[in-house]
């Protein structure tokens, strides 16, 4: 109940709240476009490197290498299972209820950062490979959800003006897996020493700079629910509510069965839990333009992740408490 | 001043990449790309703003050419707006300088 209640009184979550309430009452507001990116890019950055500090402080045992392979196989089978529910659930078509399950498998990263904050808040600590498989997360569930789409089409016709290393391109070497794998990979040579250097930029100010972040997040998800949600059904809608919970659960099973700690397990958990909203929306437009992107943003960034934010944090963490075995 | 064809495409950025090769494609000699701020569409409203992935923005792509080589291009277009979210338009203009076109 305690860490409920200080993760839903966090500045970081009221800022969200803020942008949210102002954006569903019609405020003019807006964080220039630019300047939102360059958060995200920041925030993206510091975490990266972060982690790679952590991992250079040590060596990566098998431990953290199950936990990677566990991430990956869980990442391409999310989809199925998020698929499955939206077409019993659901009126979506099968290139739509795909694309969406390939939301419900990716991660969201702005979620996994928010969790950490909330992780340390809780006095838990988590490893620093976790960023790396956050990044790992992101790429399995598209090709499980192209897959999916395209059962039963193997000779699908091309799109016209379509290039062969495209879809690949946006997947491997978007802004989210290029900076955190890039910072990651700075942060593991440079070590301690390195960020100190940088310490008054990456760390100091990084609460503040969240904060705005997840106003501008706000703002963006008041607007996607204020366009979208009519295009969403009641079992679109409760989908994006249940799946984080039925996707928390297999990951509390992965942790619970590599024996991670309590903060891994509640990251790892959040991870699964998440659903993207940044890369995986940019590799659908490509590889399934058909898909009706007012159906899966809206449910990604309209529904699941302010449930996540306000909710689903202190329940992960709980949860990772109850299957880690050193928890307290 | 000459008459030549001015081909106009809204589309989503995602799929500019694949218009701009189409065009290129049908020989056309240039074309330009315009950030579109928000807009209305079906049942759907967008604007640049709501979007973090930037995967629902909009963008024109302007083009100017001989008939032939617009009409070479329409084809393949159609074909991309099949798939894509877009609207093409097709007009008549007059130019200064026929040889760039």
């Amino acid at each position: 109940m305690d860490i409920a209640l200080s993760t839903l009184l966090s500045p970081i979550v009221l800022f969200f709240l803020l942008g949210l309430g102002a954006a569903l009452l019609r405020s003019q507001m807006t964080i220039p476009e630019a300047f939102a990116k360059g958060l995200a890019i920041y925030l993206m950055m510091s975490i990266g490197m972060k982690g790679g500090v952590e991992i250079s402080k040590g060596a990566l045992g098998w431990d953290a290498g199950l936990v990677m392979i566990s991430a990956v196989a869980l990442s391409f089978l999310l989809p199925v299972i998020a698929f499955s529910f939206l077409r019993l659930t659901t009126q979506l078509d099968r290139v739509d209820a795909a694309a969406t399950a390939a939301h419900y498998g990716s991660i969201s990263i702005v979620t996994f950062v928010a969790a950490g904050q909330a992780v340390a808040a809780a006095g838990l600590e988590a490893a620093g490979y976790l960023v790396a498989v956050a990044a790992l997360m992101e790429v399995p569930a598209i090709i499980s959800a192209l897959v999916i789409a395209n059962r039963g089409h193997a000779h699908r016709e091309a799109v016209a003006g379509s290039d062969k290393g495209e879809l690949v391109r946006e997947v491997l070497l978007n802004a989210s897996v290029v900076v955190l794998l890039g910072a990651l990979v700075i942060g593991w040579i440079t070590g301690e020493a390195g960020m100190q250097s940088v310490a008054p930029f990456f760390v100091a100010p990084f609460q503040g700079v969240l904060c705005l972040f997840l106003l501008d997040m706000g703002l963006s998800a008041g607007r996607g629910l204020r366009n979208g949600w009519r295009q969403l059904d009641a079992g679109t809608i409760a989908f994006g509510f249940y799946m984080p919970l039925i996707s928390a659960g297999l990951a509390a099973g992965v942790a619970a069965l590599n024996g991670m700690p309590p903060g891994d397990a509640a990251l790892l958990i959040t991870l699964a839990a998440s659903a993207s909203y940044i890369a995986v929306p940019a590799a659908m437009r490509l590889a399934l333009p058909k898909a009706k992107p007012s159906v899966y943003l809206t449910l990604s960034l309209g529904i699941t992740f302010p449930f996540n934010l306000i909710l689903g944090l202190p329940l992960y963490i709980w949860l990772a408490r109850m299957v880690s075995p050193g928890a307290a | 001043m000459h008459i030549r064809y001015r081909c106009e495409l809204i589309i989503e950025r995602m799929a500019a990449p694949r218009a701009c090769r189409i065009l290129e494609d049908a020989g056309l000699t240039g074309y330009t790309v315009l950030p579109a701020i928000s807009g209305f569409g079906g049942v759907t409203r967008w604007s640049r703003d709501t979007d973090m992935s930037a995967s629902s923005d909009m963008v024109v792509v302007i083009s100017i050419g001989a008939q032939a080589q617009i009409e070479a291009a329409l084809t393949e277009i159609e074909r991309l707006l099949s798939n894509h979210i877009g609207v093409l338009s097709v007009g008549e203009v007059r130019v200064l300088r026929p040889g760039r076109f």
